[in-house]
């Protein structure tokens, strides 16, 4: 079993815990999105998370797939913009390959990989555009290559630190796609809020399983 | 100032839809909580549904072209914004037939990204999809444009045809390839000689000094990459089709579908002297419309201007066009 998660780690308790982070940084995504897009993307992110709080509080005790399929259809039915319904597509994507039983490292890859296609094809964009893909790309190698170590608790922290650096690789680039297009040189040395968003989201997960995985999941090296 | 006769900017869209759905309650239905128009009566032979959609401000298109003979649903967004992606995702199911949908997507990023969502999501339902992008705009066909040629007037040629060959009973794959052959070799070129009368301020968009036109405007009330001297209309329509006719460069005696199409404040009266003109200049080239369309069909609220649409299409098309449809906007 080298793909187990902790066994702390559930789908409801990350988008909980995301939910916390949209809401902790509305004001300063909101901020950034104002000098490289339209302003709207950290209350899109806060209203999608909401959304998605008031979906899993109807639910009773929601599996790995419930959680996810209730937090997609949250963005995707509820947020405008662009960004926002996007991460309905990846949250989408691992509802699909995320088993009722529960997440692991590897289905958590393959729903990452997947989400990562589909954003791709919708919005056309490639690494290096300046967009929330270039935190998802690096996010998904991170957890494709933990998912078959012999630390799959390490798979989440690796995933949300490859999520960061791709944000700061955003800030050095210039958009070539979207409203920060229009800007060229103005935008460089600003990250992509919605990669921002991509980071917050990872890091979310890896601090449901650091915060609780050592006092409620026994011994486990490290 | 000249305000729109509206209860509030925010409710002009749905009113109107709701105004639409009583007048046309005979050919579709409207559906207020997911934001979309479903036709009532389509061809039993139909296998695949069409959808469409696209911002509101550009009437009659889409409301108008919804009915037998042409779309399934159309999908409306706010004025001159794309629709939301659950309206094309809930739209498409409750028009998907056996073989799925085709959705009719003009190039704009938003509506690219908003059907492409709904297409994602349809594939989770196992509901085919497929898409067909409109791109006939000629002003915006430039290297610098990354996006590339926006979709305007020639929409709606396009729509008519797939309407007639969806009821013919063609599959999926056999529209999306008719649909982009029919994409490939329609140009549509534009020009205006007064802006639209901005929704919230109830002004002009922009100005222009007399005997000013922005050449190259697009259907969203934008200003054209260049202003010019109106002139004489022969001589403006001169290069108007000498460009359209370059950008194709159709065999003399092909087989053309043209629009002569009113941007929503231009008079008939004109309409009819531009086409005039139109056919002159096709004439030199030994070019006729097998057939025509003249009037208001894809409009940018009440911009003063017009666009030339020119489809070199194939004469196996022309029975598509000839076949009966019927929806609000369109029937013959």
């Amino acid at each position: 079993m080298t793909s187990t998660l902790p066994a702390v780690f559930s789908s409801e308790l990350w988008i909980r815990r995301f939910a916390d982070s949209a809401r902790a940084t509305e004001a300063q995504l909101t901020s950034l999105d104002q000098r490289v897009g339209d302003g709207d993307f950290g209350t899109n992110l806060a209203l999608g998370t909401s959304a998605a709080l008031a979906r899993l509080d109807a639910l009773t005790r929601p599996d790995d797939a419930a959680a996810l399929d209730a937090a997609a259809a949250a963005f995707l039915d509820e947020v405008g913009g662009t960004s926002g319904p996007l991460f309905g597509l990846l949250l989408q994507s691992l509802a699909t390959t995320v088993t009722p039983s529960g997440a692991t490292a590897a289905s958590l890859a393959e729903g990452v990989t997947d989400g990562l296609a589909a954003i791709r094809r919708v919005g056309d964009a490639a690494p290096g555009d300046k967009t929330l893909v270039d935190a998802l790309t690096p996010a998904a190698e991170a957890l494709r290559s933990a998912s078959g170590s012999s630390r799959p608790d390490q798979a989440l922290a690796d995933a949300a630190r490859a999520a960061w650096q791709g944000v700061r690789e955003t800030a050095r680039l210039r958009a070539s796609m979207g409203r920060s297009s229009y800007l060229g040189e103005r935008a460089e040395g600003i990250p992509d809020p919605g990669a921002v968003g991509v980071a917050l989201l990872f890091a979310s997960a890896a601090d449901v399983v650091r915060d609780l995985g050592p006092h409620l999941d026994g011994d486990r090296p490290g | 100032m000249a305000r729109y006769f509206e209860n509030s900017s925010d409710a002009l869209v749905s009113d109107a839809l709701e105004g639409f759905a009583l007048v046309h309650d005979d050919l579709i239905t409207f559906d207020p909580q997911h934001g979309f128009l479903l036709a009532r009566h389509t061809a039993p032979s139909r296998r695949v549904a069409l959808v469409s959609g696209g911002g509101a401000g550009h009437e009659p298109m889409h409301a108008g072209y919804v009915g037998r003979g042409m779309l399934d649903a159309a999908c409306p967004g706010r004025v001159f914004a794309s629709p939301h992606n659950r309206q094309v995702y809930e739209g498409s199911r409750a028009a998907a037939r056996p073989e799925g949908v085709l959705h009719i997507v003009k190039n704009y990023t938003g509506d690219r990204i908003n059907f492409g969502i709904a297409a994602e999501r349809l594939a989770r339902c196992d509901i085919p999809c497929a898409r067909v992008l409109i791109s006939d705009d000629l002003a915006s066909d430039a290297d610098g444009i990354a996006s590339g040629r926006r979709g305007t007037g020639g929409t709606v040629l396009i729509e008519k045809l797939l309407g007639a060959a969806a009821d013919d009973g063609l599959g999926l794959a056999e529209l999306q390839e008719l649909g982009e052959r029919l994409s490939a070799r329609c140009r549509t070129l534009a020009v205006a000689s007064a802006a639209h009368t901005a929704p919230t301020l109830g002004e002009p968009a922009f100005h222009l000094g007399a005997d000013e036109i922005e050449y190259g405007v697009g259907i969203h009330g934008e200003r054209a990459s260049a202003t010019a001297r109106q002139g004489p209309l022969d001589a403006l329509i001169d290069r108007m089709s000498e460009e359209l006719i370059a950008a194709l460069d159709p065999e003399p005696g092909s087989t053309l579908l043209t629009l002569v199409n009113g941007l929503g404040a231009v008079t008939p009266l004109e309409l009819y002297a531009i086409h005039r003109e139109f056919s002159r200049v096709l004439g030199r080239h030994g070019l006729s419309p097998a057939r025509t369309l003249v009037g208001d069909y894809v409009t940018a609220l009440d911009m003063r201007g017009f666009s030339l649409t020119l489809l070199v299409a194939d004469p196996s098309d022309l029975p598509f066009y000839d076949a009966p449809v019927h929806t609000a906007a369109l029937r013959w």
